[in-house]
């Protein structure tokens, strides 16, 4: 594998996705999503399968027409970009080669249809470690060789904004942690990097920021430390849960009662559920915090359960 | 233009890449020479017509139909396999005006079927005038001319027909099967008995106006008559293949 080099820094872009909807027959894929991804931060796009992340990402790369709704980059549609193989890179299957053809022949054909010189190619056959592979052809390469291969067509025209669509899949634990160094250099270089991945435990350590999405809906959107303080939960065990939930909602803070002598609260700061206990003069057994981890607020969010109401957290 | 003249360089790449253009070439050259020595073999045996009589340079000329018939096949595994293998992705990633890409395709299969059809021609031609020209012949009594130009123009136009053939179908191996069958099947022996003048309307009647060398001395219709139902139907499948390759969502 190589050092990815230095490369300028991009120019900041922005990905909208406003109100976005898109249909299937009588199958709503995506229902009126909305989010941000800006640049210089790895974003997952996370979701169990069948969320809608690929289709939202078609329709961003402008494979897939939506129904209602825009999706853009900078404010343009991918297909009204100046320049759309130079401004955004994507890597959207790890099949999309001919199997006949050599990893250095599929790029040239790329390079050439997206009006890239060729010099480029040997450049991101080496920064995905694919050098000494490259007259061999597609059909025998492996799951994370073609990974790697997807991802050098991505990169082929130096783009601001890299969209990958599962590009954990199919590496081992070395491949993994290349991909996570590489995201987060390119991030680092000023680059918008939006990844989607249904992998939470791999997604985590890779991303800065979270877009979370369920039955194309958005779930929860945010920077995933803040994300996980905001789904925090306070339990109270107490022998006046009555007083103790009147006193909560009185202040204002949403309580339910867990147990028959424990309250929840869920997201408010425990100093200040503390506070209002001692208030009310409500005797206090025991005040814990629980704070979910991203895999915990993952399911939770995305269970058939949740709350109707998206999660937001502005970025700090 | 640039666009345009970007993806019809990749079209010639993949063209050059691929091992399908090759071997069709060679499979479409192999024939040609082969039918033609075989045809001169058997000429004056077993009731054939002699080699050198008009009916027999006739007979070892009809080279269009391998054009015509080849690039077919190549024109739809070339557009039918961009969604077998899902190529279309990164071709419609590199270029988001999809019309951009139907017409660099068509230019790199007309390009294709040119090189083909001349190759195959020309070398079923040397073949026949060496066979002729080995039993002391030197008049070949047939316009050759007009043939070669005929199959040129049907092998192109069969590629492109291709092309929109496999952009409209989703099997690529059904659109092979289905094309070629109701060509040298359907066309050229259920309606030309059925109905014969009709069957000279049709796609194998237009093409065999211009590369048969029998129905081209008939004029059941004069080559540029040909031409221009070839090319109606061709811009007619065009058409539809192009419609739906904007519209149609790349999955």
């Amino acid at each position: 594998m190589t050092d990815v080099p230095v490369s300028r820094l991009k120019g900041q872009l922005m990905i909208t996705v406003e109100r976005l909807t898109k249909r299937y027959g009588t199958v709503t894929a995506v229902d009126g999503l909305s989010f941000e991804v800006g640049p210089g931060r790895v974003t997952g796009f996370l979701g169990p399968n069948g969320a809608g992340k690929t289709t939202t990402l078609r329709v961003l790369l402008g494979l897939a027409a939506p129904d209602g709704g825009s999706a853009t980059i900078e404010g343009r549609r991918y297909r009204d970009l100046p320049n759309p193989a130079q401004t955004v890179g994507a890597a959207l299957e790890n099949d999309c080669f001919h199997p006949g053809r050599s990893a250095v022949e599929h790029l040239r054909v790329v390079a050439t249809a997206a009006g890239i010189p060729r010099s480029r190619v040997a450049q991101v056959l080496g920064l995905v470690g694919l050098t000494e592979a490259r007259h061999r052809r597609v059909g025998g390469f492996s799951l994370g060789m073609r990974q790697r291969l997807t991802l050098a067509g991505a990169l082929l025209g130096d783009p601001g904004v890299l969209v990958m669509d599962e590009p954990l899949n199919g590496l081992d634990p070395d491949g993994i942690r290349w991909m996570r160094d590489l995201l987060r250099h390119l991030a680092a270089e000023g680059r918008t990097v939006l990844v989607s991945s249904h992998l939470l435990a791999e997604a985590v350590q890779t991303v800065d920021v979270v877009v979370v999405i369920n039955h194309g809906q958005l779930a929860a959107q945010g920077p995933v430390a803040e994300l996980a303080a905001v789904t925090s939960t306070t339990r109270i065990r107490t022998p006046d849960t009555a007083r103790l939930m009147d006193a909560l909602d009185g202040d204002g803070i949403p309580a339910r009662l867990a147990e028959a002598d424990t309250v929840e609260v869920r997201g408010a700061d425990p100093d200040r559920v503390a506070r209002t206990d001692a208030a009310a003069s409500v005797t206090v057994l025991e005040l814990t915090r629980h704070t979910e981890n991203l895999e915990e607020l993952f399911f939770d969010l995305t269970s058939d359960h949740a709350n109707d109401r998206a999660l937001e957290v502005s970025p700090s | 233009m640039t666009a345009i003249a970007n993806l019809t360089r990749a079209e010639l790449r993949k063209l050059v890449a691929s091992r399908t253009y090759l071997i069709g070439l060679t499979l479409s050259v192999g024939v040609a020479v082969v039918s033609v020595a075989l045809d001169a073999v058997v000429a004056g045996k077993n009731g054939q017509p002699a080699l050198g009589t008009a009916a027999s340079t006739n007979q070892m000329l009809k080279l269009g139909v391998v054009c015509c018939v080849a690039m077919l096949v190549l024109g739809i595994i070339g557009s039918g396999s961009e969604y077998k293998h899902k190529t279309i992705i990164p071709a419609v990633l590199a270029a988001p005006r999809r019309g951009t890409l139907v017409v660099a395709k068509v230019i790199g299969i007309a390009v294709a079927g040119v090189v083909l059809s001349v190759l195959t021609f020309g070398l079923g031609l040397a073949t026949a005038a060496a066979e002729l020209s080995a039993h002391h012949l030197r008049h070949l009594p047939a316009d050759t001319g007009t043939l070669f130009a005929g199959s040129v123009i049907a092998g192109t136009l069969f590629g492109v027909i291709g092309v929109a053939v496999g952009y409209i179908t989703r099997s690529t191996v059904a659109a092979v099967v289905g094309a070629v069958g109701w060509v040298l099947f359907v066309e050229t022996i259920i309606v030309r008995n059925v109905a014969p003048h009709l069957a000279n309307w049709l796609v194998s009647g237009a093409a065999a106006a211009l590369t048969d060398p029998g129905a081209l001395a008939s004029r059941a219709l004069t080559p540029a008559t040909a031409v221009a139902v070839l090319s109606g139907y061709t811009v007619l499948l065009l058409a539809v293949a192009s419609r739906l390759v904007l519209r149609r969502d790349v999955a």
